[in-house]
């Protein structure tokens, strides 16, 4: 075949589905989100292999080998592969034309949404499937280090990666929905409640690792010293308005399309 | 059909025009936008509703024998309604569906769930008969009830508050009272929650967290849960209203909203 590059494949077959289809536009969603549900569940898995056996004493040597590498691999992975999606972002961003059909628009959209909803699955396994494991092994095999095999999985990879996807997302709808977040707009309240959400998460980490290493209140997992973790579930409420502003300018969409396809009455003569 | 139209009263030409706009065809607005939205929100409603309760009220959700009557009934309710209040609000606000209680609940509970039976049970191997987790779903229909009938969020705080924390603690105490019976255990009458408490190690929690009922409380007519209830139910209002702020500033209010300097 004389056409059988990626890039002609790619654009055939987008050809092929529409901007609304499962495998069009919304094929970024099922893909982030089933990704991310893999990657978690593998490392869910690989905790529940290794921590007991070579977790407990982190002077060990079996320590060094199943997680310090596995932390040094999650912040050298979840570094690069951020600073690339968000390079490639930025830089094809500029490349790409702001004047779009409809159909393009709608298109970006989808894809948008797709991220949103990558971000809220990073967000469950970064707020409520890590903690509970975390909580799990405090209460029975009580902390040494900041580095536990719960925390190396959770605040090293799941709370660094829902900084990936949020700043991500802000990045892609910057550079390609410039109708809701061009520069021209200002930095949308939206994004920085969730923005806020996965950092002062990232932030609290140290807080409570400092505050553990002088007053170990940890007797009980509801200790006053844990609520500023709460913030985090209460600014990602942010969320729901990146959904409403962009469901909105659908709308807009749908009702710009529907009066450019109006015939235009001509008057009459006089 | 002009004159059909001009015939119509005011009420009904508005029902007509909702009623187009209900069946209005749109060329990429269909039910797939739907159906990633509920189910995408789920993982970020039902985690930000288990992140509150873990961390307010985590170890009364956790273990059988914190599931007691002095802090339980006030603790729980508060920390349990406010996401599920947040979450009322905003579907109220954008479909009129009485429903985010309810929706919240759910996802609560799988998320609940998984986490147990995953983690608390496979990880650490603790029974699921001491770490089962409370449910909120029938107090959150209840909730989303009193909201559609009185369409009023302060009503709904007041009422609803009030028997959010009575649904809860009947709902969940169905699972629960099979562990209040009483046993001897080492020559003293304990609960079998409490047996769970002390045959169950909690390396981290030490003997004194355990037998957490204490104080006159307990000589109070013999009835504290119910004092525990009341008060309950009042500190619950304040958790709706919590719940009420996150969503009214935090979700709805940047909607269209930007930062112009920094």
């Amino acid at each position: 075949m004389a056409t059988s590059s990626v890039a002609v494949r790619r654009a055939a077959a987008e050809r092929r589905y529409g901007p609304t289809d499962w495998w069009g536009g919304w094929r970024t969603c099922i893909l982030a989100c089933l990704g991310f549900t893999a990657l978690f569940l593998i490392l869910g898995i690989y905790m529940h292999a290794f921590a007991w056996y070579a977790g407990i004493d982190a002077a060990s040597p079996e320590f060094a080998l199943y997680w310090r590498s596995l932390l040094i691999l999650e912040l050298v992975g979840v570094g690069v592969g951020t600073i690339a999606w968000w390079t490639w972002l930025v830089r094809s961003g500029r490349a790409l034309a702001q004047a779009i059909t409809h159909e393009e628009e709608v298109r970006r959209i989808v894809v948008f949404w797709g991220l949103i909803g990558a971000t809220s699955v990073v967000l469950y396994f970064m707020a409520s499937f890590f903690p509970n494991s975390d909580g799990a092994w405090h209460q029975t095999a009580v902390r040494d280090t900041a580095f536990t095999p719960p925390h190396i999985v959770m605040f090293y990879c799941a709370f660094p990666l829902g900084i990936t996807m949020t700043i991500g997302t802000y990045l892609y709808g910057r550079t390609r929905l410039p109708k809701i977040y061009s520069a021209a707009n200002g930095f949308p309240w939206s994004f920085f409640f969730l923005i806020a959400a996965s950092i002062t998460e990232m932030m609290q980490v140290a807080m409570n690792e400092w505050g553990h290493s002088l007053w170990i209140t940890e007797e009980f997992f509801a200790a006053p010293f844990h609520w500023p973790f709460v913030t985090y579930g209460w600014l990602a409420s942010g969320i729901f308005a990146l959904w409403a502003e962009s469901a909105l300018r659908l709308l807009g969409i749908e009702k710009e399309a529907e009066d450019e396809a109006q015939p235009v009455v001509s008057q009459p003569a006089a | 059909m002009a004159a059909t139209a001009a015939a119509l009263s005011p009420a009904e030409a508005e029902r007509e025009r909702l009623r187009g706009l209900l069946h209005k065809k749109y060329r990429w607005l269909d039910y797939k936008f739907d159906l990633v939205f509920w189910v995408t929100a789920a993982f970020v409603v039902g985690a930000a509703a288990d992140i509150t309760k873990l961390l307010f009220a985590g170890d009364w959700d956790f273990w059988t024998d914190w599931k007691d009557r002095q802090w339980w009934p006030i603790i729980s309710p508060f920390a349990f309604i406010i996401i599920p209040s947040a979450l009322q609000y905003i579907q109220w606000l954008a479909w009129r569906f009485p429903t985010g209680a309810t929706y919240t609940a759910v996802c609560m509970f799988l998320c609940s769930w998984v986490g147990r039976v995953y983690q608390w049970d496979a990880f650490v191997t603790y029974p699921l008969v001491f770490v089962w987790p409370a449910t909120i779903v029938p107090a959150g229909i209840f909730l989303d009830w009193i909201l559609l009938k009185t369409k009023s969020f302060v009503l709904t705080s007041i009422l609803g508050s009030m028997v959010w924390a009575l649904v809860f603690w009947s709902s969940n105490y169905i699972t629960l009272a099979p562990y209040l019976q009483p046993a001897q255990f080492m020559g003293h009458i304990l609960t079998l929650a409490d047996i769970q408490g002390i045959e169950y190690l909690r390396s981290q929690t030490p003997e004194y967290l355990r037998l957490v009922e204490n104080g006159t409380l307990r000589s109070f007519l013999d009835e504290t849960q119910y004092v525990s209830l009341v008060f309950g139910a009042t500190v619950t209002i304040a958790g709706y209203w919590i719940g009420q702020i996150i969503a009214r500033y935090l979700a709805i209010w940047p909607i269209g909203k930007f930062i112009k300097r920094f």
